[in-house]
């Protein structure tokens, strides 16, 4: 403690610009790690809390998935003895076109039953409604919204409320408002009650419902009632406990999470290279000081103490400031996970409070403080090896022996060559990690040589711009690998990151526009929505006819994209008349011979899987899969493999007629609709409209529409990435300021002489800023091809990994041509505070200096 | 107290370069020594191998019967804490800590506490002359003084050996004569084994026994 006062203190204080700095890195890494699980938690825990709540007194829920189940179902439920109430329940989002509001989850229930599962007590309006079903069944325009609802949208008994129906915007009337208690607070008290069978007319879900929640019997356990209703129902059904839904959403998110996780790494990473290039520095810096107590005694543990005891405690302030900054964005990342909730799968959320628990604070800080002593290891390390008479001696030494030159680089070929062999010799994950943390810790050893070469290179090209600082900047780049090893490595990585993830984010994006060019180039779209993805809202079978007359129209597919659970992960079911689909917009074949595959499928002997369905599940043609329905498992074998983004755990393609079949299902949430050569699509669109607009919800949404949709939801994915660059540009800044005060530092004896024998302050200047540019140069340059390097395995991985999706490899120059001016600019910036400091320096000091 | 038997120092690099070539070396307990020669004779290796800051390449070391060589680096880290001292030409204070904490700092890295610490540092800096200097920054105080501060820290666990590697050379010739008297004077009052070694002939001839390198090998021993 004693040693820390009186060494680490005075130091930290004389240079606490450079403190804050090191702190900032930690504060960057975790605070991106706790507001991505902060929102993660909330989001998740709001989700439970809602189904918590709507489930009330259910003990068991029997659901099939999106597409749901016949009303037929239900009787064979509620016939078993160990069950006491079987409540049908429809779900489903409603606009209700109140500024400001939100969205009404709209709870369709039959109040014969349910009142033995969920509490109805009135705040107003008329008990009757309540004790006598059959008034509410008789008014089918009857709604039941909370008490908070109503209090903020003034609304009343008797009052009139607009619903987003599928028969378009209808009128209903709040014949009740319940108290404010149980179910009603779920979903921030956006809810709303409607009788089942009204929900099923205005939303178009035909005699279907989503689920029945049951509540057992007195003293029936609940493995034994599972076990009854799991044989009266089928394999089809998922029967389990309203907890359990947490499953679905966690799965649903899983790619979320795989970003999240992703992100929150490079974070931690990217903090681990400020902090390790800080130290670095500061024991090269430090070099005398170190070599001084060395000489009076220190111990090498004691030395190394030291500098973790530093770095424990910048981790720990820059943990609990990176808590709160967290806190702060929390709530932004909560908002884009309930953006990409929405866009992508239909689902909304209210507004999610962010209650981060104990032990994320305590994970978080824990976290920072020892990524921060494992990024100081190294340098703590070096610091306790230092060997007291070099470090007492006069100038500089930052030159790398020729003895850990060459060991460095035969542990990097070492490195390269394990990374290389894993990559290609084995499948399993773990060789494939370690080969990539092995192939990128390579370039970071070979660092000082590279950097030393690379410098050597580029002497010519500043001595050439300026003849005198030229080749001053270079030689102290040349002379100085140590030094600059640490700020050249931390913007290799930090760059090399950048262009994986940017890299990634242009590769899917063609590829996937690719995709949507061939699989989606319908003309129109005719949705429920106006998105492809909300399925809360659906079309009756008996308006294809319709359809089809309209004039110009050449052929309609009917398409049902509902997600089903398939081995407690939810994956896209693609229904649709696959005959058609195959003449008109095929997929391109991964595996399996296309005429075939496509013959075989649309006559319903077989599926066809996503790329990433068999990828993910280790699936090849002629794999057999058992997709549960509400008529039992279906067992087909797979016939064919196509590339498909549309889904990240992966789509099924079965047969509409299939489809029908056993999930006993003929709605439609979209069509795609082909219109005849020299049809003018203005005309077509609005004819559709004028048609079905009167009686029913209805979008029509043009190519151009749905391919800029999906290029938005590309695009929401990875707009990280420019989050990242701009961290890249701040450890630029970090890591040139740092290297810069030491260069001024060291050389400050060799840049007076330079003013001595009349060299101009502007001269010194200069030699600092080309200094500056340099290094930029030398980060760049090994990033850029780093990053092609990481690059190739991040598509691996995504491929290996998850989502199991195949993306052609494109290198993404226009972010690296971006990244030259705006790093050499962030070089320049961090050069002017510690070139103006050499220039005004004392010139009679600076020649006494050691 | 100090015995180096044949020893041989070669510093590997692009060229070879052999600093001792077969020194040996006894000093008696109590003995004030000088070790003098041209830059580059080897007299600042030895007294860095003497102090056990560096390894011979081949060779003897014995501190006050305790061989050095085949040691780990903690246990010559200890050897140096308990038994050398050293004074430095450039004085070597850490600038951040006033003079009272440059001189207990070796007593922190034993885990004095505090009080006693600061208690022994400012005896000693009484010893030295500068009771009245003890909260003063090294920039603070002029060469002569920094030398005193690097003295009392040098004799801060009153070390049986003191080495001072140009301890004047750093200060003007009545500077340099103050300190030479006060490390007279401190080796006759705590019975000190004192090696300095020097440029200056007239620091040499203030010694009883000077010993003379020259290329790596000691080429004249003198008692006087």
């Amino acid at each position: 403690m004693m040693l820390f006062r009186l060494i680490s203190w005075p130091y930290l204080r004389k240079h606490a610009v450079r403190s804050l700095l090191t702190v900032g890195g930690i504060v960057i890494g975790v605070s991106v790690f706790f507001a991505m699980h902060a929102a993660n938690q909330s989001v998740f825990g709001a989700f439970q809390e809602t189904v918590r709540r709507i489930a009330g007194a259910t003990d068991l829920q029997v659901s099939a998935g999106e597409p749901g189940f016949p009303e037929e179902v239900l009787e064979r439920v509620q016939e078993l003895t160990d069950v006491a109430v079987a409540a049908p329940v429809i779900e489903a989002m409603a606009g209700t076109g109140r500024a400001g509001q939100g969205n009404l989850l709209i709870l369709g229930v039959d109040l014969t039953g349910d009142r033995g599962v969920r509490d109805y007590s009135m705040a107003s309006g008329d008990q009757a409604v309540i004790d006598d079903p059959l008034v509410f069944l008789a008014q089918p325009d009857s709604i039941m919204v909370t008490a908070e609802y109503a209090r903020r949208t003034h609304l009343g008994p008797n009052d009139r409320i607009q619903l987003e129906t599928a028969e378009g915007s209808r009128e209903f009337v709040v014949r009740g408002v319940l108290q404010s208690a149980g179910f009603t607070r779920a979903f921030g008290g956006n809810l709303a009650v409607m009788d089942i069978y009204a929900v099923q007319q205005v939303f178009g879900r035909g005699r279907r419902f989503d689920r029945i929640d049951v509540a057992l019997a007195r003293n029936v356990p609940l493995a034994r009632g599972q076990a009854a209703i799991r044989a009266a129902v089928g394999p089809g059904f998922q029967v389990q406990p309203p907890a359990s839904r947490g499953q679905s959403f966690q799965s649903i998110l899983r790619i979320y999470y795989f970003i999240l996780n992703f992100s929150s790494a490079f974070a931690l990473v990217v903090g681990m290279f400020i902090i390790y290039s800080s130290f670095s520095i500061a024991v090269t810096q430090r070099r005398k000081e170190i070599g001084i107590l060395r000489a009076l005694g220190a111990t090498r543990r004691q030395i190394a103490l030291l500098f973790l005891g530093e770095s424990a405690l910048a981790g720990l302030i820059g943990s609990i400031a990176g808590v709160f900054v967290g806190f702060a964005a929390a709530g932004v990342m909560a908002g884009a996970i309930g953006s990409i909730l929405h866009g992508v799968y239909g689902f909304s959320q209210g507004d999610v409070a962010i209650v981060p628990g104990t032990p994320l604070v305590a994970l978080t800080i824990a976290i920072g403080v020892l990524t921060s002593m494992a990024a100081a290891g190294v340098p703590a390390r070096s610091a306790a090896r230092i060997d007291p008479v070099l470090a007492m001696q006069k100038g500089p030494s930052a030159m790398l022996s020729a003895g850990e030159s060459r060991g460095r680089m035969i542990l990097a070929v070492v490195l390269a060559g394990f990374g290389v062999i894993a990559l290609g010799a084995t499948r399993s994950l773990g060789w494939f990690y370690a080969g990539y943390l092995c192939v990128m810790l390579a370039p970071v050893l070979l660092t000082p040589v590279l950097a030393q070469r690379l410098s050597r290179i580029l002497r010519p090209v500043l001595r050439w711009l300026r003849p005198v600082e030229g080749a001053l900047a270079a030689d102290s780049l040349i002379g100085s690998s140590r030094r600059t090893a640490a700020t050249v490595g931390a913007l290799m990585l930090s760059v090399a990151l950048v262009i994986g993830l940017a890299g990634t984010a242009r590769s899917s994006y063609k590829n996937i526009m690719d995709w949507a060019n061939s699989a989606l180039n319908p003309e129109f779209f005719v949705t429920t929505s106006p998105t492809l993805t909300d399925h809360n809202y659906r079309f009756a079978d008996a308006m294809t006819p319709r359809l089809e007359a309209v004039d110009g129209i050449d052929q309609v597919i009917r398409m049902r994209t509902p997600r089903i659970d398939f081995h407690g992960e939810v994956v896209l079911l693609m229904t649709g008349e696959l005959e058609k689909l195959a003449a008109r917009s095929p997929f391109k074949s991964i595996s399996g011979n296309p005429a075939e595959m496509y013959r075989l499928a649309a006559s319903g002997q077989g599926v066809l899987a996503s790329e990433n369905f068999a990828t993910l599940r280790r699936l090849a043609v002629g794999s057999v899969i058992d997709l549960p329905s509400p008529s039992g498992a279906v067992r087909v074998p797979v016939v064919g493999i196509v590339r498909d983004y549309a889904d990240q755990q992966g789509a099924v393609f079965l047969d509409r007629s299939l489809y029908r079949q056993r999930w006993h299902d003929d709605s439609i949430d979209h069509f795609r609709v082909f219109l005849k050569p020299g049809a003018d699509p203005e005309k077509v669109r609005a004819t559709i409209l004028q048609t079905f607009s009167a009686d029913r919800r209805l979008f029509v949404l043009s190519n151009a529409e749905v391919r800029q949709y999906v290029a938005g939801l590309t695009n929401q994915w990875f707009a990280i990435t420019w989050v990242q660059i701009s961290i890249a540009i701040l450890v630029a800044i970090l890591g040139i300021i740092n290297s810069l005060t030491v260069t001024i530092a060291d050389r400050r004896r060799e840049l007076g002489i330079l003013r001595a024998v009349g060299g101009r302050r502007g001269q010194v200047r200069g030699t600092l800023w080309m200094e500056a540019v340099g290094l930029a140069m030398v980060g760049l340059i090994l990033g850029l091809a780093v990053g092609a390097v990481h690059l190739y395995y991040v598509l691996e991985l995504t491929f290996r990994d998850f989502p199991g999706m195949r993306f052609d490899y494109v290198y993404p120059y226009g972010v690296a041509l971006l990244l030259i001016p705006i790093i050499c600019a962030a070089a320049l910036i961090s050069a002017i505070g510690p070139a103006e400091a050499a220039c005004r320096g004392s010139l009679v000091e600076a020649l006494e200096y050691e | 107290m100090i015995l180096l038997d044949n020893i041989v120092k070669r510093f590997e690099g692009a060229r070879q370069v052999t600093a001792l070539d077969g020194v040996t070396l006894e000093i008696q307990k109590g003995e004030l020594v000088s070790i003098v020669g041209p830059s580059g004779s080897g007299k600042s290796t030895l007294l860095n191998i003497v102090g056990g800051l560096d390894r011979p390449t081949s060779g003897t070391v014995a501190i006050d019967g305790q061989r050095l060589a085949g040691i780990g680096d903690d246990q010559l880290t200890l050897i140096r804490r308990d038994k050398i001292g050293f004074i430095f030409q450039f004085f070597n204070l850490l600038p951040t800590l006033t003079a009272l904490e440059n001189v207990s700092l070796p007593l922190h890295l034993r885990g004095w506490s505090k009080s006693k610490a600061q208690a022994r540092a400012r005896e000693l800096l009484g010893l030295v002359g500068l009771a009245h200097r003890i909260e003063h920054l090294p920039e603070e105080l002029s060469g002569g003084e920094r030398q005193r501060v690097a003295i009392a820290r040098a004799l801060s666990v009153y070390p049986p050996v003191l080495l001072g590697d140009e301890p004047t050379g750093n200060l003007d010739t009545s500077t340099g004569r103050e300190i030479l008297a006060l490390v007279s004077d401190l080796h006759a009052r705590l019975g000190s084994t004192v090696v300095i070694v020097t440029h200056d002939p007239g620091v040499a001839a203030s010694c009883p026994r000077t010993v003379r390198m020259q290329d790596g090998r000691i080429v004249e021993d003198v008692r006087r």
